[in-house]
């Protein structure tokens, strides 16, 4: 799932600027999962909003509304008959959630209140962790299902670097170090000749350094 | 209640439905609420004016620490206004005539002064009654006035007059407006037809008195523990500050005084009270956590921390609390003059008489039967034990000597909160056995008539009946112009006052004004729905409205009472909380309980002896049961045994037992199998199993299921066992002198070492057992060769209870008893053929070395292998593997999921009669679902919008009872019949698609929208 | 046990602390009220099993909402007491009550 983060409320507010007339937007996807971006912190959102401006003597109208996803275009224009009333459109999904709202409704002004982070799993309620950086190449056959690109700091790909001590990373001991991951379920899973083989340098042009990508399926085009 | 049509039994050949429960204490409290959920109706007789026992005066529970009042006070409101349960306290049993099944009991009650049907509770008398009197439920410590209720939350709460110390002033008959007060009320005798009865009267504390060289009444500053225990309490004297008597300073240095009245021959209570090392090294700790820099010291002879958990605790206590403890009797207590101070003095463990002095000594008071209860036994004609206890057999611990008359608790013999508890529900268990055809004869069933339609689109048409509950309320608030503004506020149709909105007329005029002015919503602005909501809600009920759409403003606990000196601030409040009740009220919604058919089949995983007898008392029941045991026969560990302590013939009680289970027709016995694969809930479980050995396999369909896995003795490690044939565990020993009694003539030194696998960092548990067994072993060993000798290594001896005398009568044969510390185990080792045993004596103070023919190891006891059955059945178990209850001190048979039991030594070691007293209890928990044939499922339970619902696990992971789970549509399904409503999923749903219904969102919002006006 | 504590606090019954929710408390705040606390039971002892440890990580988070709109975290809290202690009740109402007060009224309300 992609897993945000909420923006500080001050920034929030900073953007927000003299807009009073707010549309909370939710999504009910993975920022839901999350603890993001779904209808409790939609409320949440509103809630603060509201009493920092009662705390200011302002008038103000925020609304709250969550879609099931603010990513397809259907679910969008769910809030066609009342985004007109609002000033401003604060969503609460990730990055392509605020952007293809921003599309839907040219006229209007399209905030994120949060930042997304990255592609992850829970790993325990209330603790996400991230797996994947979509790359574009899966290589987790050949490391024994740990992606190095996601979880090496410098995404090596033939072995740790000199900063990996105890199992854990240099650039904080809390982050396990991916190649001690990998060697260590390399060995579980009877495999270690892998280790062995060499990786190919990586074509990184199937990733983002390839540009903006997009993905077609014919048969399932109308 | 129609009392005339039963008080006489029409059928004489057919038992009585009902049963009398003498003693209204935790133990009676739990039989009869057993008896009433399974179809009984039961007479609660209890000597003092009030329920709650002893229980009520404590503080803390031990291993636990929770707040006894706060987990009593559920039994004690579900007790006092359970339909099928009627409470007759101030009373005592005079006799009991006619045959068991058909009993006729006298029952004489004393004059109350205040009529039960009156009061209101309210305590307006005792604020007037100038009388100042003696504070028996503080232990003497505070006053009270003539006119009382013992605590707080008696139940009944009625008042009663003292009337040793009533001066006849009529002041309290002039300030009850309810009218209660009756100077004229005189004894009476009441007859009733019940056909079982379960004595269950408890206990008293030890007279302190006889122990002169303690000083106790003497010196202020030496307290029994009781009255220790009431100091603690929030409730106490001090409420809750720890100071000592005589000076109201705070004491720094306690001594705690094991075994006064306890294991003393002298006294002629040469038995063990099996509770006082707990409570106090729990009071220890109390007093620890409430003054840091007290240093408790308990002196005593042995730590008997036997129970689950105990040792842990004890262990506790020493290492986080600095709990100090010596092995030593304490020989006199003098005061040190002009200090209050007292002089302790004591043998110290290198056995010289030195002195310590304390600022307080708490006596460790033991548990006697109380002299009425003696003098009820001998008028019941049931035969007690040397020491005043109720006689039982070691394979029938219910039954008294007088058929149909049961017993339970402590006055059986000395035990715990959670033993007391298991034995009555044992003893319900025991009591329906034998009146199981009259079952639902006598229980009340109450027709209600048809509930209105309310829609949630209908208009709320709401009436508020606010009440003056005498002055209480009346005094302070004022009434009228609450009245007044409840009429102004939106949907509000009816407003109206009340002197005492809980009398009986007043709950017809709220039932014609529902009538009247088509009211659907009711609200009743007065005092605790804590006490006051079921009734009410029985009223809005007969008025034919949902009982859900009643609401509560507490405007005397919460307004009038605490804010008596700002009447026109509490008058504002209390116009406030009616218009929080109000918003909230016009959200209530109409719940449906729905019926869910209860499969009335029982199954039984476990073949042993708790297995067995939980399965027959069932079966005695007319319930059919399933009785699955994995090995190729019935028994379990009992087929290892011979004899009991007292002498019990196990192998002829256990023949006979397999017998009754074998042709029981209802009973099905299945050998060789095994539970596969487990589902369903209470009422209705689907289990599957394999039977060897062509593993063929079957569903059953059942309605509660007992656990009864039971326990082993572990192959112990070390000590040369399994090296050398002369080292044996007391299984080996105790099926060698039953096979070869003579050749242990020729043994001449037997050692053996007690604790081999407990008590330690694998194993923190005590074996609860093994002291016994040792005892009983050797016994045995000297009764064949008188010569022989005998040594026991111990770190503490735990025969409690009466298995005590035992223990006295061994070191009268010349059974020798060595302590050995747990750091300094003995060591075993082999010299050529020579067995050689080494261990510090700490009398003698140097190492003894010994050349034993036989060394016998007291080994653990341990579960069976139980790990994947309680994965299927999702129930979990304590670190070293027995089966974890709902609640250590009152659900001691019960798990967290209904309808699942535990019994025997699967829950923790145990003695025979234990498993038994917990096998029937276990049944009859279970008997609690299977007698009805519906359950009532649903009302404050959580609901979800799947539409809403995001699949995100959060339900499922947060809900403390594991009960959410994601379905095959993708959405969070929540079971009506396994939620409890706490409301944590609807709290965290991050998608707000969780709601708990009569506490929803929308209510709680509107609720609190109420707050602030405008 | 009658004792006497500021009449300002209006208590919301709940099944369990367990049911308090993030955004109840917000709300209770929305509508006015100058301060919020949670009486739960002693830890350790929740009915409910753990549900009075679900509600203190809930206040926590609600001081930090609070602090961040500028009402002050100290509004808002987390008791413990067990059913028999109506001292500590009335304590910690007259406590949190002064507290508020030090605070003033929520600016929320002006």
């Amino acid at each position: 799932m992609i897993v945000g983060n909420r923006k500080d409320f001050k920034e929030i507010l900073e953007k927000l600027g003299p807009r009073r007339r707010v549309l909370v937007l939710g999504c009910n996807e993975c920022v839901t999962v999350c603890g993001v971006g779904g209808e409790r912190e939609v409320g949440v959102l509103a809630s603060e909003l509201r009493l920092f401006w009662k705390k200011e003597g302002e008038t103000f109208e925020v609304r709250e509304h969550t879609l099931e996803r603010q990513c397809d275009c259907e679910y969008i224009d769910q809030i066609r008959g009342f985004a007109d009333e609002y000033d401003v459109i604060l969503s609460m999904a990730c990055g392509a959630g605020v952007q293809y709202v921003s599309e839907a409704y040219k006229t209007k002004l399209v905030l994120p209140a949060v930042n997304t982070t990255f592609l992850g799993v829970t790993i325990e309620q209330g603790v996400w962790s991230e797996r994947c950086q979509g790359c574009g190449a899966c290589i987790l056959d050949m490391t024994a299902g740990v992606c190095p690109i996601a979880r090496c700091a410098k995404s090596l790909l033939n072995g740790p670097c000199g900063g990996s001590s105890g199992g854990k990373c240099e650039i904080d001991n809390e982050t396990d170090c991916a190649w001690q991951l990998i060697v260590d379920r390399l060995k579980e899973s009877g495999q270690m000749e892998r280790y062995e083989e060499i990786l190919p340098v990586k074509d990184w042009r199937s990733g983002r350094e390839g540009g903006p990508r997009k993905r077609v399926r014919e048969d399932l085009k109308l | 209640m129609e009392l005339s049509d039963r008080t006489t039994n029409k059928d004489p050949a057919k038992p009585v439905g009902a049963v009398m429960v003498v003693g209204g204490g935790i133990g009676g409290m739990q039989a009869s609420l057993d008896l009433a959920e399974s179809g009984f109706f039961v007479y609660l007789v209890d000597n003092s004016p009030t329920i709650g026992g002893v229980m009520s005066q404590l503080d803390k529970t031990f291993p636990t620490n929770d707040c006894a009042m706060c987990i009593m006070s559920p039994k004690l409101v579900g007790t006092g206004g359970h339909r099928n349960i009627r409470v007759i306290t101030h009373a005592e049993v005079k006799e009991i005539t006619g045959p068991p099944g058909s009993f006729e009991a006298a029952i004489i009650r004393r004059p109350r002064y205040i009529r039960a049907d009156k009061c209101t509770g309210c305590g307006e008398c005792a604020k007037h009654c100038p009388v100042t009197a003696i504070d028996s439920y503080n232990e003497g410590m505070s006053k009270r006035a003539a006119v009382y209720l013992r605590y707080p939350q008696a139940i009944p709460k009625v008042f009663l007059i003292d009337r040793d110390t009533c001066i006849g002033c009529g002041l309290c008959e002039r300030a009850c407006l309810a009218g209660a007060v009756d100077y004229g009320d005189k004894e009476s005798v009441e007859k009733i037809s019940v056909g079982s009865v379960i004595l269950a009267p408890g206990f008293e504390v030890f007279a302190a008195e006889r122990r002169p060289e303690f000083g106790y009444g003497v010196f202020p500053n030496v307290l029994t523990s009781i009255e220790f225990e009431r100091i603690l309490s929030a409730t106490g004297p001090h409420r809750s500050h720890l100071l000592r008597p005589s000076d109201g300073a705070i004491p720094e240095r306690i001594a705690f005084i094991q075994c006064v009245g306890s294991r003393d021959v002298k006294c002629g209570n040469d038995y063990c009270s099996s509770i006082c090392c707990m409570y106090a090294v729990k009071e220890a700790i109390i007093a620890k956590e409430h003054v840091p820099f007290v240093k408790p010291t308990i002196f005593n002879m042995d730590i008997r921390a036997y129970g689950k958990g105990f040792d842990a605790y004890y262990e506790r206590a020493k290492a986080d609390y600095d709990v100090r403890f010596i092995k030593s009797m304490v020989s006199k207590v003098r005061e040190k003059q002009g200090t209050g101070n007292l002089l302790v003095t004591f043998l110290n463990e290198e056995g010289k008489a030195s002195e310590e002095e304390f600022d307080l000594v708490v006596l460790s008071v033991g548990m006697t039967p109380s002299q009425s209860v003696r003098d009820m036994a001998a008028r019941l004609g049931v035969n007690l034990n040397r020491f005043g206890f109720c006689e039982t057999e070691t394979f029938t611990p219910l039954a008294t000597s007088r058929e149909g008359i049961y017993v339970c608790g402590a006055f059986q013999s000395p035990k715990d909160i959670p033993e007391t508890v298991a034995q009555a529900s044992g003893a319900a268990g025991a009591a329906a056995e034998i009146i199981a055809s009259a079952r639902g004869t006598l229980a009340i069933k109450k027709e209600y008539p048809p509930e209105s339609e309310v829609k949630p689109e209908d208009e709320a048409r709401i009436g508020v009946f606010v009440c003056h509950c005498g002055i209480n309320i009346g005094g302070v608030v004022n009434v009228p112009a609450v009245r007044e503004y409840a009429s102004t506020l939106p949907n509000v149709i009816h407003a109206d006052e009340n002197l005492y909105t809980c009398s009986q007329d007043t709950q017809e005029k709220i039932k014609n004004a529902v009538k009247e002015h088509g009211l659907n919503r009711v609200i009743v602005a007065s005092c605790s729905p804590r006490t006051h909501e079921p009734m009410f809600r029985e009223t809005i009920r007969e008025a034919g409205l949902n009982k859900f759409l009643f609401e509560m403003a507490n405007i005397r606990d919460q307004c009038s009472w605490v804010h008596m000196r700002r009447k026109a601030e509490a008058t504002e409040k209390a116009k406030l909380l009616v218009r929080m009740a109000v918003a909230n009220a016009r959200l209530n919604s109409p719940l449906t309980e729905t019926e869910v058919p209860v499969i009335q089949r029982g199954l039984v995983i476990g073949g042993g002896v708790a297995g067995m007898t939980a399965a027959l008392c069932l079966a005695e029941q007319g319930f059919e049961v399933f009785l699955v045991e994995k090995e190729d026969r019935l028994g379990g560990n009992l087929l290892h045994l011979h004899h009991t302590i007292e002498g019990g013939d196990v192998k002829a009680f256990l023949r006979g037992l397999i017998a009754r289970a074998l042709d029981n027709s209802k009973i099905h016995v299945l050998l060789n199998s095994q539970i596969v694969d487990f589902n369903g809930v209470r009422g209705n479980f689907t289990t599957g199993v394999r039977t060897a050995p062509d593993m063929v396999y079957q569903k059953i369909q059942h309605g509660i299921t007992i656990l009864a896995t039971g326990a082993q003795e572990e192959k112990p490690d070390g000590y040369l066992y399994g090296e050398d044939p002369r080292v044996l565990t007391q299984l080996e020993l105790e099926d060698r002198l039953d096979q070869a009694g003579d050749d242990a003539i020729q043994l001449q030194d037997v050692v053996m070492i007690q604790c081999v696998g407990s008590r330690n960092e694998k194993h923190p548990s005590c074996s609860r057992t093994c002291c016994a067994t040792a005892v009983k072993n050797a016994l045995k060993l000297k009764k064949l060769n008188p010569a022989m000798n005998i040594r026991i290594l111990y770190r503490d001896i735990r025969t409690y209870g009466f298995l005590e005398t035992y223990y006295t009568q061994a070191r009268r044969e010349g059974i020798v008893f060595v302590r050995y510390d747990a750091e300094e185990s003995p060591e075993v080792k082999k010299e050529g053929e020579t067995l050689l045993i080494s261990f510090e004596d700490k009398i003698l103070k140097e190492r003894m070395t010994l050349k034993p023919d036989l060394i016998v190891l007291s080994s653990a006891s341990i579960p069976r292998e139980n790990k994947e059955l309680a994965n299927l059945l999702k129930v979990p178990r304590t670190a070293e593997g027995f089966f974890l209850e709902a609640h250590m001190k009152l659900r001691p048979v019960d798990f967290a999921s209904d309808g699942i039991y535990v019994a025997g030594s699967a829950h923790a070691p145990k003695l025979i009669s234990e498993s038994i007293s917990q096998a029937y209890a276990a049944a009859a928990r279970a008997c609690t679902i299977l007698s009805k044939d519906n359950l009532m499922v649903g009302g404050i339970v959580a609901v979800v919008d799947g539409e809403r619902c995001a699949a995100c696990l959060t339900c499922v992971r947060v809900c403390p009872y594991d009960v959410p789970v994601v379905n095959v549509r993708g959405e969070a399904e929540i079971d009506i019949i396994q939620c409890k409503g706490c409301g944590t999923c609807a709290a965290e749903c991050p998608a707000r698609a969780i709601d708990l219904m009569h506490f929803t969102t929308g209510q709680l919002e509107a609720k609190v929208g109420a707050l602030v006006e405008g | 046990m009658r004792l006497s504590y500021p009449s300002n606090v209006k208590v919301v019954k709940l099944p369990c602390t367990g049911r308090v929710d993030v955004l109840l408390i917000l709300r209770a705040f929305e509508s006015g009220v100058d301060g919020v606390y949670v009486a739960g039971c002693m830890e350790g002892e929740c009915h409910f099993l753990r549900g009075n440890l679900r509600a203190r990580r809930r206040v926590e988070y609600v001081k930090g909402l609070l602090e961040e709109v500028g009402l002050g975290g100290g509004r808002v809290e987390m008791f413990n007491m067990s059913a028999s202690q109506g001292q500590r009740f009335a304590q910690f109402a007259r406590e949190m009550t002064e507290r508020i007060r030090l605070l003033g009224p929520s600016p929320v309300r002006k």
